[in-house]
């Protein structure tokens, strides 16, 4: 199963004609110039709403963006695209083939390709942990990971947390104890929550709650999260 | 007292399965055939005329569908108020802050339609611009609006009793200043639209809401459209807090990019952009003049409040009276005046917020700590000596009935060991305490009730219709718990249609703390409705007065007689196969004085029921870094009824984390000439799970004589007397005042020094 992206519409080759650069011009395909440009970008203060996410991709693609630009402009014409890239993922125990752009991360592939939207997006900068996921049974920050880079690995999403229709018994915690409000950051909870007791299956408070300093809730106060991981911990015993 | 089987009692939330194995839908997680992605170009300037919009290179890029400008739109003007409509939703003339809505793009995917962003070319003419409250009151200052004499937006102006008198016959007086920068409301979820319209032009849209019906109307005025073509979707929303309760000119742009398109569009906003521009906080700075007798009770009390309200009208006139009106409600004051303004800036636009002013609520509670030490009076005995009681009428008439203020107070302080502990603490060891009251509700003029529908099944089980909204609260585990109650049935016979506008029928809302006072009635009336048709049908069938009868466990049954009983199932059956109705329908209108206005008439009932609140933070600081370890918290509210006491307490703790802990010691906003330095969640401190201290929760109950059951408002009050408990504490541990919140550690370093010197 794979899932193609639509028409890379900007990155056509339409409008491009094979032509020689001048010095500044290729010094501006310079890698070490696009970097700078693109640190330019994150230090200006950001005004535009998705500067973050721009920002983001900014060192990843500006080479790219930058060239077909140009193309439009007509001043230059550079025949580079980035390529899509054929991607291998083991996602909740099942294999995917993807065909997709170097610079998507995780939390990008798993909700836009793989359309497993349980994983929530927030901050895209690494410090809600609203997309947490496990990698190799390790909480990580899907944002903050090229989704190639996850290649081969085994990669654990909140679906693949419910076995055959059965609630993992932190999600039954979850639902027992009333450790959910709004469900946003739930998702990325109760993954952290499960590395946790994978690797220490009868934490103390203080263990747990520093397990889950990095999954911001604006709901609860967290108490009844603490609670309900200590009554899954209680139950494994 | 009635017996029931699931009011009082512990009911699972009926959203919980959904939202722990990730099959809970929030906006951003959908996606339409042929759907867009939106996204908005936001202007640089805090203040300038909007010269030219030239969109051309933008269109023809490959894959934008769509462009908008302010052209695209009509020339509708938001506000709540029709003397507030001031903002559009995209500006033709002049934009008034930074990340202020400009023009829109729709392509096929997000970096094309960031790309076509890059290519719209806005020509500014730059204005000057104001960011304080101060500079904008000045006589020579840039004026925002038209018409708005020294940017004053609203000038809310309560006078009651003598407060001269008052003060003439008061043991001491003291006046004191209080302020506090912006917060932010940071709901878990970012703003997400899904916009589309159908072939007959309906309207069909998804997006975060603190009322389905709230948003539908603007759309309808903006569209041009009759409100039956207006179909906001039911979704699982991501929290509110308050910020979430008007139209964003997100919701009008993806619907007209949409129009314009001819295909679903998506905008889900950055983290960045929900701070900036959605809502956030009031700033404030609240001048308190308090006088009280020897005893401490309190004699008059004048306050003036100036609020930071940004660049637009948004919530103004609820917003500015709110803080006050808590407080009104909260302690007796006879003698009173309150002139609370809200100006405008170029800053962004502020809404009503949890907390309601932390600078205003901490403000009224720690100067009856500053009194107190004067007159030698502990704080509890203070508050007690001040606290409303059932049976008063508020400064402002509105009759408080259900009260259960100094049982608060009295069971929190035993519970804290308050006597044991103020003033018997070790040094730098502190313990503060702080009241609150939250109304039920205010007037909403048509919006202002709620009807329910209960419709039957063959199979005895039900469906509730409710315009009722969830933001994360647990409204619909509510909705259905009382619909349960009602009919004998257990909660999974029984399906919730909610917060959808072309279904369920009009509802206030759940951002003036009304769901479950007024939703919650109007489905168990609705319920009732249903149960008194199938009592008719059962009475003749058991030979029975159908006053007689009671419904319990999927049977009706002859009060007191069990074994004279009948499956609900079959009565439903009977019904049916007769042609008799046995559906219910419900509908609920408070009471409160729609003569009330906020500002013309800031009299007469305004809601029609309070609750009230006390909560006690026990703080440990280290003087050496002004580092706050909170020890302990107890928490204690009178909900009228706790219907679902665990869903109750995770309100008390998320509020004591939001306004205590976040308020009062890290959450704030820090501006550089209109701009928001810290918009992102790195920069903007909430707290964490390590941060959090023990809760203690007391619900206390007062069983208000006109909520369901007997319930009131349990929500929002929690997260205002936290801030002030924690305010007090910190100040308790230090032995010096701070008036300037939140107490970071730069603040109580600086304080310690002062005290020193």
């Amino acid at each position: 199963m794979r899932a193609e992206r639509k028409k890379p519409s900007n990155r056509t080759q339409k409008g491009k004609r094979p032509g020689k650069l001048t010095s500044k011009q290729a010094s501006r395909q310079d890698p070490k110039h696009v970097a700078q440009r693109a640190a330019k970008k994150i230090s200006r203060p950001a005004t535009k709403g998705a500067q973050e996410h721009r920002t983001k991709k900014a060192a990843a693609s500006a080479a790219q963006k930058h060239s077909a630009k140009k193309a439009r402009g007509r001043t230059l014409a550079l025949p580079t695209t980035i390529e899509k890239k054929r991607v291998r993922l083991r996602v909740n125990k099942e294999e995917y083939e993807l065909f997709i752009y170097p610079h998507r991360t995780l939390a990008e592939v798993l909700r836009d390709e793989l359309h497993l939207t349980g994983t929530k997006q927030s901050c895209n900068e690494g410090a809600c942990g609203t997309c947490t996921v496990l990698l190799e049974g390790a909480p990580i920050r899907s944002c903050l990971l090229l989704a190639a880079d996850a290649e081969g690995k085994e990669i654990t999403t909140i679906e693949g947390l419910a076995e055959s229709g059965k609630l993992h018994p932190i999600q039954a915690a979850f639902v027992e104890y009333y450790a959910i409000q709004c469900g946003f950051c739930t998702p990325g909870m109760i993954l952290t929550a499960k590395a946790l007791l994978d690797k220490n299956p009868h934490p103390t408070e203080e263990e747990i709650r520093s397990a889950i300093a990095g999954n911001v809730c604006r709901c609860t106060g967290y108490t009844k999260i603490v609670e309900a991981i200590k009554a899954a911990s209680e139950a494994q015993r | 007292m009635a017996e029931y089987s699931l009011i009082g009692k512990g009911m699972q939330r009926v959203d919980a399965i959904a939202k722990a194995t990730g099959q809970a839908l929030f906006s951003a997680d959908l996606a339409l055939p042929r759907m867009l992605f939106g996204k908005v170009l936001r202007s640089p300037h805090t203040h300038a005329k909007i010269v030219h919009i030239d969109t051309s290179r933008a269109s023809k890029l490959p894959g934008v569908k769509a462009v908008v400008t302010g052209r695209d739109s009509s020339d509708e003007k938001w506000g709540v108020f029709r003397y507030t409509q001031d903002q559009r939703f995209l500006p033709v003339d002049k934009v008034r802050f930074i990340g202020e809505e400009v023009a829109a793009v729709a392509a096929v995917d997000e970096d094309t339609a960031l790309e076509a962003l890059d290519l719209i070319r806005v020509e500014y003419e730059e204005l000057p611009s104001v960011f304080t409250v101060e500079d904008a009151l000045k006589p020579d200052a840039p004026i925002l609006h038209e018409g708005y004499r020294g940017n004053i937006n609203i000038h809310v102006k309560i006078d009651v009793g003598d407060v001269e008198k008052g003060f003439k016959e008061s043991y001491i007086v003291r006046e004191d200043t209080f302020i506090a920068p912006e917060e932010s409301y940071f709901q878990a979820e970012p703003y997400a639209v899904v916009a589309q319209f159908d072939n007959g032009g309906c309207l069909e849209i998804w997006m975060p809401n603190g009322g389905p019906h709230l948003k539908s109307k603007p759309l309808a005025n903006v569209f041009g459209i009759p409100l039956n073509k207006v179909r906001v979707r039911k979704i699982t929303i991501g929290g509110a807090f308050g910020g979430r309760s008007e139209i964003s000119p997100a919701d009008v742009i993806c619907a007209l990019l949409a129009r314009k398109s001819g295909k679903p569009v998506k905008i889900v906003y950055t983290r960045e952009e929900n701070t900036i521009a959605t809502r956030q906080a009031h700033s404030m700075k609240a001048i308190i003049k308090t006088g009280v007798d020897r005893e401490g009770r309190v004699q008059a009390r004048d306050i003036t409040c100036y609020m930071d309200g940004g660049a637009y009208s948004s919530t103004g006139p609820i917003a500015t009276s709110v803080p006050f009106l808590c407080m009104e409600q909260a302690y007796r004051m006879e003698n009173v005046r309150y002139n609370g303004y809200r100006v405008f800036t170029n800053k962004p636009i502020r809404g009503m917020y949890r907390c309601h002013g932390r600078a205003f609520a901490c403000g009224v509670d720690l100067q009856l700590d500053m009194l107190g030490e004067e007159l030698h009076i502990d704080p509890v005995i203070m508050r007690l000596r001040n606290a409303r009681q059932p049976g008063d009428y508020t400064p402002t008439k509105s009759y408080v009935g259900s009260c259960g203020m100094v049982e608060t107070i009295e069971r929190s302080a035993e519970a804290a060991g308050w006597k044991e502990k103020f003033g018997k603490l070790p040094p730098y060891h502190g313990i503060g305490v702080g009241c609150n009251s939250v109304q039920t509700g205010f007037p909403m003029g048509i919006r202002g009730g709620s009807e329910a529908f209960v419709k039957f099944n063959e199979d005895g089980g039900i469906t509730v219709i409710s315009g009722v909204v969830d933001n994360g609260q647990g409204n619909e585990t509510m909705l259905v718990q009382i619909a349960a109650e009602e009919l004998g049935l257990s909660s999974d016979d029984v399906q919730l249609v909610s917060a959808d506008t072309e279904v369920t029928p009009s509802d206030p809302g759940s951002y003036s703390m009304v769901s479950t006072f007024v939703g919650g009635n109007a489905v168990r009336l609705a319920a009732q409705d249903a149960k008194k048709k199938l009592f008719v049908i059962a009475a003749k069938a058991l030979e029975a007065k159908p006053e007689d009868l009671i419904a319990k466990d999927r049977k009706i049954m002859v009060k007191g007689e069990p074994e004279r009983s009948l499956p609900l199932t079959k009565v439903v059956r009977m019904g049916l196969s007769r042609g008799q109705s046995i559906s219910g329908e419900g509908a609920y209108w408070p009471r409160v004085d729609s003569r009330r206005e906020w500002v013309e008439n800031p009299t007469g009932q305004l809601s029609e029921a309070f609750s009230f609140g006390t909560t006690i933070v026990e703080v440990k600081v280290d003087p050496d870094t002004g580092q706050v370890t909170v020890l302990e918290t107890w928490a204690a509210q009178d909900v009228g009824r706790a219907l679902n006491p665990k869903i109750i307490e995770s309100q008390f703790e998320g509020g004591l984390a939001m306004g205590g802990q976040g308020g009062m010691l890290t959450e704030y906003h820090v501006f550089d000439r209109g701009r928001v330095l810290n918009p992102t969640q790195l920069d903007y401190k909430l707290p964490l799970a390590c941060d959090m201290p023990k809760i203690h929760n007391i619900i206390v109950e007062t069983i208000d004589p006109n909520g369901p059951y007997g319930a009131k408002e349990a929500a929002m009050s929690i997260a205002m007397s936290a801030a002030q408990a924690y305010a007090a504490a910190v100040c308790n541990a230090i032995g010096v005042y701070i008036n300037d919140f939140p107490i970071t550690p730069d603040k109580i370093l600086e304080a310690l020094k002062r005290k020193k010197a």
